[in-house]
């Protein structure tokens, strides 16, 4: 074997192989396993070395928490039912918004997916408004809408429409072209391309748009929850920093990521029932 | 977070190295070390004063002074040891910090006082024609405020405690900052603002609603405090002892020049008021004009008004917001101010 | 359903892909096209389905359709053209919906089409769940349901495997003996225009013009049979000579798209 690997073992001779050699196994690596338990392990690990780390002083309580006063300070946001109040406020803000976005969106996308015309003029405005941080504006939405729930969903609202716009009509652009040639050739009605074809070709890059934008609801309830709400994970969290409650804190931000997890798991369902086709 | 978050006119690289400047380089290399934290406005004038006249220096103390933007900050800071000492208002926030044994008062910082214009209760003109025409009929309105725990929180508490309500009474709306509380009193959306002097004053201006009094005149209170580690106590002793001579040296300078009033009770220029003016002006990096129209009262002796620092704790701890097994003396140690 | 073809030219822009096309495609008439990449080969296809505007000349039918035809001019596809999303059968549903069919005759028409294509018992099936010969079959089946007067098939066994390919022709050959609709044939591949084709049209490289049209006289279902090799070997033969120089040329171009 080492002669087969290495054939300056023998300088003089040519290279020759002296009877049957086994072949060396040399494939194998860079395929990718499932390792289901992994994720779950590390995260024990982590808690456990953060946990470890505050019980022996290494860390501040202060300025980390440890596991057990985070997940004590959400014991008492499930007892005194707060959590349940500021999750139901939350939840309803993002609703609202982001169905009000992706409404939005999704019109402006299609339009500017199908009209040249509508791309012609959405597509430099929709570059000028996306960067701008909805945050900044939430003084004028304040003006324009007050300080009620309105502004609330139009921070929402206005953070999930522009990213729709562009997965909509990005989505609209990945279908395949040679679909909709077949369907010209077979005499499809220009309502029914759209209807078949389209909406269908595009509702993955769609589905792909909901996974970001509903991601950005999340992160634009606690700017919208600045606006004078008296509840609301994001008013909670926030609030808990101004008091310089760190286990609070975290605990809402607990919350806030469980969330996220949620409503992922909720897409990946929806994704994997409408895509079954993939 | 207090009255002071509206100011975003600071972090100046430049300012730390102006200053630095102006010490002695010579007795820089036997000086000990020390910092403070503080934000870019005039209430932090002392500081400033002991700074760039060389009180510090004069203690044998090399201060250096960093910069905040936000009160919330500073005690975070000091908590964290990234500075030694720190100054703004009392919040919340602050006392919890505090009930983790993470800072300590050490001396008085200014405070609300009759006669100080510092902040303003504010009414819409359409709440000021339908009848909020003072301070106590605030009750039942919709006032905006920062944030829950600031320190608008606590003066619409001492108002309440005065004119026989609650907060319970009022509804407040929290809005993270006075850009928002601006935007929510012009649409009409409160029917009042507890705001900032300079605040208050440029909303008059606009024409967008009328000043119906003043925290100060109703309700005098300790609104910002000198602070400390309880370990720098513990470890450095004298460092604190020479800070705080320090910076009562500058602070009778400043109660001289500012707080000064003539026999019939109206503000008159002190000694040095000029100089004073212009050392502030250049740390906070504002008009003179500015620095004048609120300059806020502290006591010469850097002496607190320990009961309303009671009643601070006393009023959060009914609020939920501040832990109930907190002592309210022992947020304190007064030793350095002979109290 | 006669084909006529008259003096067609076509440019993208400024390059001229097809230049003073004539053709007949007499009725039942299949014809293979063949040429080197490039020649236009899919743009003469897609000029003559009406879903490419030519530049200039005239494409026309005439003549009578079969019973109950919706689509006289249909399409066979080289990458199948099928929706991922639909099953079998709603592949083959899709381009009767808009025709006002009575329920028992639409279903009849998937029916027999899936039926004869053999896919009846995968009609529930996903396309990426079949072969690329099924998903093909998917696609006559599809043309099929239109009861078309004319077939456009445009490479349409080129995505499949040697095997597959040879069962396809089969198909096809069964087809023709049943429907003798008129067929335009494009292709790249020599032995299925032999197999298949009544004429076979050699396109030149680009600009596309025609070379020859060369005729296969043996009758389609006769070609597998001993004696008509000999003709079959000529024809290939004369076939693969105008291909081949062609070809060569085409190779040495250096690609100006």
């Amino acid at each position: 074997m080492s002669e087969i690997l290495r054939s300056d073992a023998l300088p003089s001779a040519s290279p020759s192989l002296s009877g049957p050699q086994p072949v060396r196994f040399r494939g194998g690596g860079f395929t990718v396993r499932r390792h289901p338990w992994a994720a779950l392990a590390a995260f024990a690990v982590l808690i456990g070395l953060w946990e470890g780390a505050s019980r022996i002083g290494l860390a501040s309580p202060l300025f980390l928490p440890p596991p057990s006063a985070v997940g004590a300070a959400l014991s008492v946001m499930v007892t005194d039912g707060s959590l349940w109040l500021n999750l139901k406020a939350s939840l309803g803000r993002i609703a609202v918004g982001w169905t009000l976005g992706t409404l939005g969106g999704m019109l402006v996308g299609f339009a500017m997916g199908i009209g040249s015309l509508a791309r012609a003029v959405g597509v430099p405005l929709v570059s000028a408004f996306f960067p701008i941080p909805k945050i900044a504006l939430l003084p004028l939405f304040i003006l324009w809408f007050g300080i009620g729930e309105p502004s609330k969903f139009a921070t929402i609202g206005f953070g999930v429409f522009f990213p729709t716009v562009i997965a909509t009509y990005s989505a609209i652009d990945s279908v395949p072209r040679n679909l909709i040639r077949m369907a010209q050739s077979f005499g499809l009605p220009w309502r029914s391309i759209l209807r078949s074809i389209v909406l269908p070709g595009a509702l993955p890059g769609i589905l792909a748009g909901f996974r970001i934008s509903s991601s950005i609801a999340l992160i634009l309830v606690v700017a919208a929850e600045m606006i004078g709400a008296e509840y609301g994970i994001g008013a909670f969290v926030l609030m808990a920093g101004n008091l310089m409650q760190t286990d609070t804190l975290l605990a809402g931000v607990l919350v806030l990521s469980l969330m996220g997890l949620t409503i992922g798991t909720l897409l990946s369902l929806l994704e994997r029932r409408l895509l079954k086709w993939r | 977070m207090s009255f002071t978050t509206w100011t975003r006119r600071a972090v100046l690289g430049g300012l730390t190295a102006t200053l630095a400047a102006t010490a002695l380089p010579a007795l820089a290399q036997t000086l000990e070390k020390s910092s403070v934290g503080v934000l870019a406005l005039s209430s932090s004038g002392p500081i400033f004063i002991a700074k760039a006249k060389g009180y510090f220096a004069k203690e044998g103390l090399d201060v250096e002074l960093k910069m905040f933007t936000s009160a919330q900050q500073v005690p975070v800071a000091v908590a964290s040891g990234d500075v030694d000492f720190g100054v703004t208002g009392l919040t919340a926030g602050f006392y919890n910090l505090a009930a983790k044994g993470a800072v300590t008062i050490v001396a008085a910082q200014s405070r609300d006082e009759p006669g100080f214009p510092l902040s303003a209760y504010v009414a819409t003109n359409a709440a000021y024609e339908a009848g909020l025409t003072k301070p106590s009929d605030l009750k039942g309105k919709r006032i905006a405020i920062t944030t829950v725990g600031s320190t608008f929180h606590y003066m619409i508490g001492i108002l309440g405690q005065k004119y026989g309500f609650t907060v319970k009474d009022v509804t407040m709306v929290p809005l993270q900052d006075v850009p928002k509380m601006v935007s929510a009193f012009k649409g009409g959306q409160v029917d009042a603002i507890l705001a900032p002097s300079t605040v208050s004053r440029q909303v008059v201006a606009d024409g967008a609603g009328k000043i119906v009094g003043w925290a100060g005149d109703e309700t005098p209170w300790q609104l910002g405090a000198l602070f400390t580690g309880p370990k720098t106590i513990q470890q450095r002793r004298p460092v604190v002892e020479k800070f705080i001579r320090a910076y009562k040296t500058a602070l009778a300078e400043y109660h001289a020049a500012f707080n000064a009033k003539d026999s019939s009770g109206a503000l008159v220029k002190g000694p040095g008021y000029d100089e004073l003016v212009a050392i502030i002006a250049e740390a906070t990096k504002q008009k003179p004009e500015i620095v004048t129209a609120g300059l806020p009262y502290a006591d010469p002796q850097a002496k607190l008004l320990i009961d309303d620092v009671v009643n601070q704790v006393k009023f959060w701890q009914s609020e939920g917001q501040v832990d109930k097994t907190l002592e309210p003396k022992s947020v304190m140690d007064l030793s350095f101010v002979g109290q | 359903m006669r084909l006529l073809v008259s003096d067609l030219t076509h440019r993208y822009e400024d390059l001229t892909v097809l230049d003073g096309i004539d053709l007949t495609l007499a009725e039942g008439e299949v014809l293979a096209v063949i040429g080197p990449s490039g020649c236009g080969k899919s743009t003469l296809l897609g000029i003559a389905g009406g879903i490419v505007a030519p530049t200039s000349g005239r494409v026309s039918v005439e003549g009578p359709l079969p019973d109950g035809c919706l689509n006289p001019i249909t399409f066979i596809f080289q990458d199948f053209a099928l929706l991922p999303w639909r099953s079998v059968e709603d592949n083959v549903a899709l381009v009767l919906e808009h025709h006002p069919l009575p329920t028992a005759e639409r279903r009849e028409r998937i029916e027999t089409g899936l039926r004869r294509m053999g896919l009846w018992e995968f009609r529930k099936a996903l396309p990426k769940q079949l072969s690329g010969g099924m998903r093909q079959r998917v696609g006559i089946a599809r043309a099929l349901a239109v009861r078309p007067a004319m077939l456009l098939l445009d490479e349409p066994l080129s995505a499949l495997d040697a095997q597959t390919r040879e069962l396809l022709m089969d198909d096809f050959l069964d087809l023709w003996r049943r429907e003798k609709t008129t067929a335009l044939y494009v292709t790249h591949n020599l032995d299925e225009a032999l197999r298949l084709a009544d004429r076979v049209v050699v396109l030149s490289r680009r600009p596309g013009r025609i070379r020859e049209i060369v005729t296969v006289e043996e009758p389609r279902d006769r070609r597998q049979a001993p004696s008509a090799q000999a003709h079959l070997a000529e024809v290939r033969e004369r076939l693969w000579h105008l291909m081949k120089a062609e070809a060569q040329m085409a190779d040495r171009e250096i690609a100006h798209v």
